[in-house]
């Protein structure tokens, strides 16, 4: 009668014994890494319709982020800006530009400009722009140098553990209250110390319960 | 150890290594990505309500006056057949933020007070004065400098020469904004630069939509201020 299991199977314990704890840890690790927000949300780039560059309008030219996002600091919504916006100088520079045709149709017709949202927390999150622009946090701090993007990407992930890293120690992230708006102001070469400005009436009280975020 | 079991270990880390490098090759954290971010699990990422500025595809609009008559048409001789009317084609969308009815006022804001509003005096006249609603002090004229910096500078430039970074690129302006500091400007009331910001000049456009009320009579004394910078204290 032959043997039921053959020599090779002696093997199979030892295999397993390695190959299991490398499979596990890779499967682990694989998880940690990939099933993140950093990996599955930070980087999201869409393709916009119209070639819009915030380098070269928020970057060279120096316009402010609240010139065509005007609602930032009065609303929880960030509007992106009307077709107006783009035409108080696109009626005046670069009118036949191509790239601009179909920012020219939308103000003719009144069509809105299907710009692919790139930023969106999940709905079950509340989120306002107010109260931390409020705060003193810059737009660089959530958003990352948008005044160097050709095509606006998400640099962060916009997970409940990154919002609750800055809510635990916001200080690090604070800056003055008329800075809010430039990318260039770095908080390590500047020696700025929120508690001693005049400027801030209160100490901040970023909600870390589970209500001020799930309302 | 047997020299097959060796093989085979090998053959085993082998495989395993194949497989942790498959997993890199399908990117690293931060990678840029046109593809929308996946959520392994959906739960109440979207619900059934609209986010602003999100689109609707129950509403037109002014959007697509067409296509909307051609799904008006198709949904009408679907009901004289009897059938269901067909789904709209998606090809365009409305808005889930709906405009008011025209004609709408919204509580406390009739907008009746045509000094603050129009910058028009009891007479009707612009006014060279402020709104009594607004107070000029220091922080006015610091909310104007800033407000001015943001919406003004890009054509006006920071000191009000009409030479603004973007009207010097691309080609440039077809009409360059004049000075503030010619003789025709500096005879203007104050109310008729808040004129100029609520309903626009020539080709410069409507500033109503982007700024508040109370910033732009602030940034109308900032131009101003930048005025009388020039002539010594003047008025
Ligand atoms: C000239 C107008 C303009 C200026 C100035 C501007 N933006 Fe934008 N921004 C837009 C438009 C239009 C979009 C939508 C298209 C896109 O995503 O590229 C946008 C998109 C964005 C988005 C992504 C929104 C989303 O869908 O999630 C962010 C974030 C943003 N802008 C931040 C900034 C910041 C920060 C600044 C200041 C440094 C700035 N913007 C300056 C016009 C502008
Ligand atoms: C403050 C004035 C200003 C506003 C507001 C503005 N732009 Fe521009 N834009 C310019 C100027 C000036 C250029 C040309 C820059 C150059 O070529 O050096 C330009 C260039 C462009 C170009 C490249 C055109 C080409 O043919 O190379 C695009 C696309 C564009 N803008 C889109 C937009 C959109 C979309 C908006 C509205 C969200 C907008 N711009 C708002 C001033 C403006
Ligand atoms: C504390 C972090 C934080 C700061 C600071 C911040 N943002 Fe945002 N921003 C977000 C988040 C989170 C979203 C996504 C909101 C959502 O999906 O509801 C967002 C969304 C946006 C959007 C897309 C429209 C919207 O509201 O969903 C724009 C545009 C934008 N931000 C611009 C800005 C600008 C300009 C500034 C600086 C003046 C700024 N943000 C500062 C976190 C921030
Ligand atoms: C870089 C720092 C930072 C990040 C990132 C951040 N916050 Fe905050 N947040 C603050 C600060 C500072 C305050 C406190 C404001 C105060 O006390 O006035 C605050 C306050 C809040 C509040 C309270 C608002 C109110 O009306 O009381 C909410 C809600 C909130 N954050 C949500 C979020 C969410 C959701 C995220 C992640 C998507 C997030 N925040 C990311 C700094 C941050
Ligand atoms: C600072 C704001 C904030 C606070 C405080 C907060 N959350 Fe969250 N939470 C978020 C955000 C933002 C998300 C969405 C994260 C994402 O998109 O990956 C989230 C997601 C979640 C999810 C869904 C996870 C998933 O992927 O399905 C659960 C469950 C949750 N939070 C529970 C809690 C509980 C319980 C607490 C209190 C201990 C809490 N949260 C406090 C911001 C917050
Ligand atoms: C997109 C560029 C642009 C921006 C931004 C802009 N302007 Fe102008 N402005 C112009 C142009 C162009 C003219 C010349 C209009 C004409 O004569 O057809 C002008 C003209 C003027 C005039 C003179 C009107 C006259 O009687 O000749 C005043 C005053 C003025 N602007 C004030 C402002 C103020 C205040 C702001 C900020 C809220 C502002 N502008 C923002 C482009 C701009």
């Amino acid at each position: 009668m032959p043997a039921i299991f053959p020599r090779w199977t002696n093997n199979i314990p030892l295999a397993i014994a390695i190959l299991a704890p490398i499979f596990g840890a890779g499967l682990v690790g694989g998880v940690w890494y990939y099933f993140s927000p950093k990996f599955t949300d930070a980087g999201y780039r869409p393709i916009q319709p119209v070639a819009f560059s915030h380098k070269l309008h928020a970057g060279d030219m120096g316009m402010d982020c609240r010139y065509c996002h005007n609602t930032v600091e009065r609303a929880a919504h960030a509007a992106i800006p009307p077709t107006q916006t783009c035409m108080n100088c696109h009626s005046q520079v670069k009118t036949d530009s191509p790239k601009l045709a179909p920012i020219r149709e939308s103000y003719e017709s009144g069509k809105s400009v299907p710009w692919i949202r790139v930023h969106q927390l999940p709905d079950y999150a509340f989120f306002d722009h107010r109260p931390h622009l409020a705060a003193g946090v810059g737009c660089v701090s959530c958003h990352g140098r948008i005044d160097q993007m050709t095509v606006v990407q998400m640099d962060q992930p916009l997970s409940m553990s990154w919002c609750l890293d800055c809510h635990r120690n916001p200080e690090p992230n604070l800056r003055p209250l008329d800075q809010i708006t430039n990318m260039g102001w770095d908080p390590a070469t500047e020696d700025y110390d929120p508690k001693a400005d005049p400027a801030r009436k209160r100490a901040l009280t970023p909600p870390e319960h589970c209500s001020g975020c799930h309302r | 150890m047997t020299r097959t079991t060796a093989t085979r270990c090998l053959k085993g880390s082998l495989l395993g290594a194949a497989v942790i490098a498959g997993g890199l090759l399908a990117g690293c954290q931060g990678n840029r990505s046109d593809e929308p971010p996946v959520h392994l699990l959906h739960n109440m990422d979207f619900q059934a309500r609209f986010d602003a500025q999100e689109k609707n595809d129950f509403f037109y609009d002014v959007d697509c006056p067409e296509e909307a008559a051609a799904d008006d048409a198709a949904a009408e001789e679907a009901a004289e057949h009897g059938e269901h009317a067909p789904h709209r084609t998606k090809t365009c969308y409305g808005r889930a933020m709906r405009e008011p009815v025209a004609g709408t006022v919204a509580r406390g804001h009739l907008k009746d007070d045509d000094h603050l509003y129009r910058g028009r005096g009891a007479d009707d006249r612009l006014a060279d004065t402020l709104p009594v609603q607004i107070e000029l002090n220091a922080a006015l004229l610091a909310r104007g400098e800033e407000r001015y910096n943001i919406y003004c500078q890009p054509c006006h430039d920071y000191s009000g020469n009409g030479e603004g970074v973007a009207t010097q690129r691309g080609g440039g302006f077809k009409v360059q904004p004049p000075s503030y500091h010619i003789d025709r400007l500096r005879a203007m009331p104050l109310g008729y630069f808040f004129k100029v910001i609520t309903d626009g000049q020539g080709t410069m456009l409507s500033y109503a939509s982007q700024i508040p009320v109370e910033d732009r009579w602030a940034i109308a004394v900032w131009v101003r201020t930048l005025q009388v910078s020039r002539t010594k204290g003047g008025k």
